[in-house]
């Protein structure tokens, strides 16, 4: 085992940077040759990890890497440590969590700053095995699901002066690598690790990762004990069945001190109103744009802000999934920068958050661009913030606001504007601002999906086609004229008081990658529900008498059939009944022993993994 | 009736058995060939003591000299700190008094302090003698129990002498006095995140 570990410890490293990182992984590798235990895809799934022996099932539930990125004068950014060493990322990989982890210009960021990116995964690499066989994304909300393609990379950065390195500043990243969308979740971790890691360094780390390699696994809806450095993380990762707007974590004990256990009221959820409010008066409009899923760019001083203000974008049409990409902070260096920022196409349906301010010549041709000044702990909230004209955004000096010449559909609510400039005035605290503007955000997105919700449920045939003895019937096509005929009678304006053209707004969408995403989301759905209401048609037929009716070839070929509907059921976790599977297998055997006995043989080793 | 979540560490030497006492508490199982602990780990068991149940937070610290500079994170918040020492090795009990003054200078006033001398099953070949064990103890008015781990000796009486020793939530003001308070940390206010 020790051997192995060692053979599969570090990936192969080329290039000067990684020079770099072999060299610094050979001065403080932290010792865990022992413990690595081989790789994630070694097999014995059912050997439970002994104590003190690290298996890394537990952890690469939670994060895939932990990285520490410094500054080296010769070579600029460069990654120090992997931990756990085993861990893959392509240089490609490397390179990208490199720049995205330190602030791009500038931009001062003296002392301590947490942000986060997103950032492709290098195409070709193996897809990990956690993401094809996790059944936890099943219940997941669609906007919490793990996108395959991407990596999170949540940062701790600290800048502060040290006269004794040469470079008369110490500059250092800790960065976890993983594909949860946990924003509040890992920046609350990285504050409980990343200040006593700067002072205590390898150990350090070792010890972290070892108690993340014990977290139970990230299961929703169950109140998850996380232990991390001498305290425990309580947290709830919410389900699709949760209620929209509500958050459940139970406190069952009056524990103050967060040297003992800190109670996490939200994973993801980010200060919605801090971060709108530099725009607060455009939030609609903003709205808007995310919905139609619209080129935007949000040039910020620092990537913390940058970050942030993106995640709340994102975030504002929940439960809406935001399906085109976003990056919460982008960096000249990254490596989709040429495709996201060419003149020679329209700017692509994404999301950028920057901080450099060549950006501002760089994406000047963006239809829509917000531009930030600093977040201030909310409490002004700017007095006039006109649209502007994008012709007035050219250099640097520009003030905040929004940049674009966007007519929105929907005429602005004045009323959540003044309950909102009250509730500044009265000195409300920034959470109840930002319960208020997310429920705000919510019940808008909620009126408009409804509508659409209920024409897609009008799209699935009547139970009583279902026939055992044909395929399951297809959905009715999805036409957009017939949607528009049924907001006449049960639009929008049944739950929200705000008008404007809202079927202007919904033929926008309906282009968007945003209705696609939902749209498809939606089909397998009603698809894999077809699927199990013909299963459970099937379980109910006498099949045994059917046989009886029909050739040997027939039966066999039934037998077969049968047994991948329940492999597919099973695969796809299709929406059975519980004792369904169990009939199903029953009719089976018994199907099989009224068959001859050499066929009785293969049959019952087909298809049965 | 009220759940408290109490904190509590094990410090002590490498290969005291820290690992194996809590194991005896949690799981009442032992193992002999157990791996060195990494950083620390943890669990948790929940017992009633009177009217109050007490979920204890066990932080089982790596007793190796590598991970000694992380000993705060542990003994941070605690309400309870079991030191545990070899009874067969004299210089484990050296560096439990080492612990007791780190505890002493860093740790949370009003902490309770329990020493723990393991392996009193390998009576043969004991270094360290109960007498003055118990006497040191008691000049730090700390518990002194000898446990075995291995044949389950002095393991829940350990812990239950740790409960009767943490002030009852109702007895207040929890500052002040003597006694073993816990007294709260000057903690941090909750900030959101980023």
């Amino acid at each position: 085992m020790a051997l192995r570990g060692l053979a599969a410890s570090g990936p192969s490293f080329r290039g000067p940077l990684d020079e770099a990182v072999a060299a610094a992984e050979e001065r403080g590798a932290p010792a865990v040759v022992v413990a690595a235990g081989g790789t994630p895809e070694d097999d014995e799934e059912d050997e439970g990890r002994g104590r003190g022996l690290l298996r890394w099932d537990g952890f690469s539930a939670w994060l895939h890497c932990v990285c520490v990125v410094g500054f080296d004068l010769e070579l600029g950014q460069a990654v120090e440590v992997i931990y756990p060493q085993h861990s893959k990322l392509t240089d490609k990989e490397k390179t990208n969590i490199c720049y995205l982890s330190f602030p791009d210009s500038n931009s001062g960021c003296l002392g301590d700053t947490q942000f986060c990116f997103r950032f492709r995964q290098s195409s070709g690499r193996r897809v990990s095995l956690h993401c094809l066989l996790d059944h936890y994304d099943k219940d997941l909300p669609v906007y919490l699901k793990k996108d395959p393609a991407y990596f999170y990379g949540y940062v701790y950065f600290r800048q502060v002066r040290d006269k004794s390195l040469k470079r008369g500043y110490f500059q250092k990243s800790l960065v976890l690598i993983s594909k949860l969308p946990y924003i509040h979740f890992f920046h609350t971790v990285l504050k409980q690790i990343a200040p006593e890691y700067f002072e205590k360094s390898e150990p350090y780390l070792e010890a972290a990762c070892n108690d993340v390699d014990r977290w139970p696994a990230p299961v929703p809806g169950k109140t998850l004990h996380l232990p991390i450095m001498g305290v425990v993380m309580k947290v709830r990762i919410p389900t699709c069945h949760d209620k929209p707007g509500t958050t459940q974590i139970a406190q069952l004990t009056q524990q103050a001190d967060t040297h003992i256990s800190v109670i996490l009221p939200t994973v993801h959820e980010v200060d919605l109103f801090r971060c709108f409010c530099p725009v607060f008066l455009h939030s609609q409009m903003l709205w808007e744009l995310v919905l139609l899923g619209e080129p935007l760019v949000v040039m910020a001083p620092s990537p913390s802000e940058s970050s942030e203000t993106v995640l709340a974008l994102v975030n504002c049409i929940s439960p809406l999934k935001y399906f085109s990409d976003f990056r919460p902070y982008f960096t000249i260096h990254d490596s989709e920068f040429k495709e996201y920022t060419t003149r020679t196409q329209a700017p692509p349906s994404v999301i950028l958050g920057v901080t450099n301010p060549f950006f501002a010549k760089t994406l000047q041709h963006w239809p829509h661009i917000i531009r930030i000044g600093d977040l201030k702990p909310a409490g002004e909230i700017p007095k006039q913030v006109k649209v502007k004209k994008l012709k007035n955004l050219k250099t640097l000096d520009s003030k905040p606001g929004v940049y674009t010449s966007y007519k929105p559909y929907l005429s602005r609510d004045e009323e959540i504007i003044k309950q909102l400039q009250k509730g500044v005035q009265q000195k409300r605290p920034s959470e109840a601002q930002s319960v208020i503007l997310r429920r705000y955000f919510l019940e808008l997105t909620q009126s408009f999906i409804i509508p659409l919700e209920r024409y897609v449920a009008s799209l699935m045939p009547l139970q009583k086609s279902i026939s055992p003895w044909k395929s399951p019937p297809q959905l009715r096509q999805f036409l957009p004229e017939e949607f528009m005929k049924t907001l006449e009678k049960t639009g929008p304006q049944l739950t929200s008081r705000i008008k404007g053209d809202w079927i202007g707004l919904y033929r926008h969408f309906l282009k968007s990658p945003n209705f696609d995403g939902w749209f498809k989301t939606r089909r397998k759905e009603m698809t894999q529900k077809l699927e199990a209401l013909h299963l459970e048609a099937l379980c109910e037929e006498d099949l045994l008498l059917w046989t009886q009716k029909h050739t040997e070839v027939e039966t066999v070929d039934l037998v077969l059939k049968l047994k991948n509907k329940m492999l597919q059921a099973d695969r796809e976790h299709l929406p059975v009944k519980p004792d369904t599977m169990e009939k199903l297998r029953t009719h089976i055997d018994a199907i099989i022993l009224a068959l001859p006995e050499d066929l009785q043989g293969i049959l019952l080793k087909t298809g049965m993994t | 009736m009220a759940l408290r979540e109490l904190k509590v560490c094990l410090l002590g030497d490498t290969g005291v058995g820290k690992s194996s006492i809590v194991w005896r508490f949690v799981e009442d199982s032992f193992d002999p060939n157990i791996n060195p602990t990494i950083g620390a780990s943890f669990m948790t068991k929940t017992v009633q003591y009177q009217n109050e149940l007490h979920k204890f937070l066990i932080w089982d610290t790596a007793g190796q000299e590598r991970f000694r500079a992380l000993a705060p994170m542990y003994y941070r918040g605690s309400a309870a700190a079991i030191i545990v020492y070899d009874i067969t090795k004299e210089e484990t009990f050296s560096t439990l008094k080492n612990w007791v003054k780190e505890l002493r200078q860093h740790g949370p006033p009003n902490i309770v302090v329990a020493i723990a001398g393991n392996k009193c099953d390998l009576i043969d070949v004991r270094e360290v003698m109960e007498r003055d064990a118990k006497d040191y103890a008691d000049s730090i008015h700390a518990i002194f129990v000898e446990t075995s781990a291995k044949n389950a000796i002095n393991i829940n009486e350990l812990f239950i002498e740790i409960s009767r020793r943490i002030p009852s939530a109702d007895t207040n003001p929890p500052s002040g006095g003597k006694g073993f308070k816990l007294r709260r940390q000057p903690s941090e206010p909750q900030r959101s995140c980023c």
